[in-house]
């Protein structure tokens, strides 16, 4: 099956060492690595934002061949920084989503609503907290309703019952067939993804299932903390 | 405000400031008379008046006006800044000093007859030298305080430039009043060869840059969601800075200096019908040619030697230091 995200020998200068990847599709991946270690800079790269060596591919295309209008309708990317200059009331925010689909409206209610956003619909979008900012973004990203989805830290500012919830959403998306690339602060929250990957100072360092990559050698290593492993109370995330 | 009453409501300012431009002035004229004269009829000191001096003057200022407003949008979307604007980003000063170098410079090289229509193009480089250093100084969504500071430095460099030739030309009293024209900014004895010059540029500038609105929306909350989202960002930029520096320049050529309009004018419309930039866009257009002319009408019936330039800085001004403190 053709990936959904490739990369060969994918660099950008003094920032990512080459590295090849295949994604997906239908896959549920997390990118950890401490502050600096380039998580940013990968999914930006992947999402053809930043200039790079080597080549991406989406969905067996050569990214350089995809025009900007495909590139909107195949895959969304939502930026760690929420930060939004002009007061636009949320819905417009979240219907910009549709650009490449020349504004077709459908989704937007939905996306709304995934991101318990519909009662700030009508908010200037400057009048909200960092956390609601964040969702604004992740919501534009649904409605865009591309089947690869790049989010980058989605969920380090959100409140724990929306932090849940958008990664109950992440693998409800890739139920429905799509492919997802989170990067992540919370090392707890990497073993519910079907495969993380570790960068250390630019280098991919792990690649793989998270019990087999995520163990105490590779956590002293690469964050310089020591981890123990136990029993705890986890809320379960709810599947459906 | 309802945005549906928008674009009536600014229709008729705008036609009510363009009439009023064409009435008022050392010769007063009704309305009524001023309608016989644009038809052909009425007498014919009032036709003259208003056919050949004060029709070409509301035209360049509404065009002007129109240019400067449209602007001051394209600016802010651009620079994602609302504070952003040509004159405060030192677009204008680079387009007075293509021109005042033309005013300065021409007669002395011999080829005066030339000057009139070398004034838009020098104008037009002048503004565009400009605005090439504005993107190396500042990079996009660079924080309010780099813009401006680079602003600042960009508009004492093209000043002291403007002054050199000032005071190099000191002994011609004709070309050092020219020069001073431009500073201060002015639609005085503006004629239908100026019309010529400016207003067919500005108008089909205007009409290329309002099919950008809806992309522009996307661009103004941020140049990387904007591409993953589908804008092709970088023809945009393109189309958005050549446009916005050929109006201010066009603007600038004809009227000389006027600051504020892109920056007032804008705010204002974003205050009360928000900031979709789709409809931003042609308020601004409207708003902008509106605030021109009542501001040059300001000039013409308090005659306290006031120029156009200071009227628009009297009230700009102000409005900025009210912006500056105004918690965001």
């Amino acid at each position: 099956m053709t990936a959904a995200l490739h990369a060969a020998g994918l660099r950008v200068p003094g920032r990512l060492e080459p590295l090849d990847l295949d994604i997906g599709p239908g896959e549920l991946v997390a990118v950890v690595g401490p502050n600096g270690a380039g998580k940013s800079t990968l999914l930006q790269a992947l999402a053809g934002l930043l200039e790079c060596e080597g080549a991406v591919a989406w969905e067996g295309r050569p990214l350089h061949r995809i025009p900007a209008i495909e590139r909107g309708r195949l895959l969304a990317w939502v930026g760690q920084e929420a930060h939004f200059e002009f007061a636009f009331p949320v819905r417009e925010v979240v219907a910009q989503g549709r650009y490449a689909w020349d504004d077709d409206p459908s989704g937007i209610a939905e996306a709304l609503a995934e991101l318990d956003l519909t009662h700030l619909a009508d908010r200037p979008v400057t009048r909200l907290s960092g956390g609601e900012r964040h969702r604004v973004g992740l919501a534009r990203a649904l409605a865009t309703q591309a089947p690869i989805q790049l989010w980058d830290e989605p969920v380090a500012q959100l409140d724990v019952r929306h932090a849940l919830e958008v990664l109950r959403l992440a693998r409800q998306r890739v139920d429905a067939g799509g492919t997802l690339l989170v990067s992540l602060h919370d090392l707890r929250a990497a073993y519910r993804f079907d495969r993380v990957l570790v960068l250390d100072r630019g280098s991919l360092v792990g690649n793989g299932p998270p019990h087999d990559i995520l163990t105490a050698p590779l956590i002293r290593e690469v964050f310089r903390v020591e981890a123990t492993f136990v029993q705890s109370l986890v809320p379960e995330l709810p599947r459906d | 405000m309802r945005p549906r009453l928008a674009l009536p409501l600014l229709l008729l300012l705008l036609a009510l400031a363009f009439l009023a431009s064409l009435a008022f002035g050392e010769l007063r004229l009704s309305f009524s008379q001023v309608l016989n004269a644009l038809g052909g009829g009425g007498d014919e000191l009032a036709r003259t008046v208003v056919r050949d001096f004060r029709l070409p003057r509301a035209l360049i200022g509404l065009a002007a006006g129109a240019a400067l407003g449209a602007s001051g949008v394209v600016m802010q979307a651009f620079f994602r800044n609302p504070l952003a604007s040509p004159g405060l980003l030192g677009v204008s000063s680079g387009g007075a000093l293509g021109a005042v170098a033309v005013l300065a410079l021409g007669p002395m090289a011999g080829f005066a007859a030339a000057t009139l229509w070398a004034l838009p193009v020098a104008s037009i480089l002048g503004a565009f030298a400009a605005t090439g250093a504005v993107l190396m100084l500042a990079q996009r969504g660079a924080g309010t305080e780099r813009l401006l500071l680079s602003g600042v430095a960009l508009n004492a460099l093209l000043g002291a430039g403007t002054s050199f030739l000032l005071t190099t030309t000191v002994g011609h009293f004709e070309v050092n009043a020219q020069i001073l024209f431009w500073l201060m900014g002015g639609l005085e004895s503006r004629a239908w060869e100026h019309v010529a010059m400016a207003v067919p540029g500005i108008l089909v500038a205007c009409l290329l840059l309002l099919p950008l609105g809806r992309a522009m929306n996307l661009l103004s909350l941020g140049e990387q969601s904007a591409r993953s989202l589908g804008v092709d960002v970088r023809r945009l930029r393109r189309q958005l800075i050549v446009l916005s520096t050929l109006l201010t320049a066009l603007a600038t050529a004809v009227a000389g200096i006027i600051g504020f309009v892109g920056l007032v004018v804008p705010h204002v419309l974003r205050l009360a019908f928000g900031p979709d930039h789709r409809r931003l866009l042609p308020y601004s257009m409207l708003g902008g040619a509106t605030f021109l002319l009542a501001c040059d009408l300001v000039t013409r019936v308090f005659p306290l030697g006031l120029r156009l330039g200071v009227v628009t800085a009297l009230i700009g001004g102000p409005f900025f230091l009210w912006l500056l403190r105004r918690p965001r």
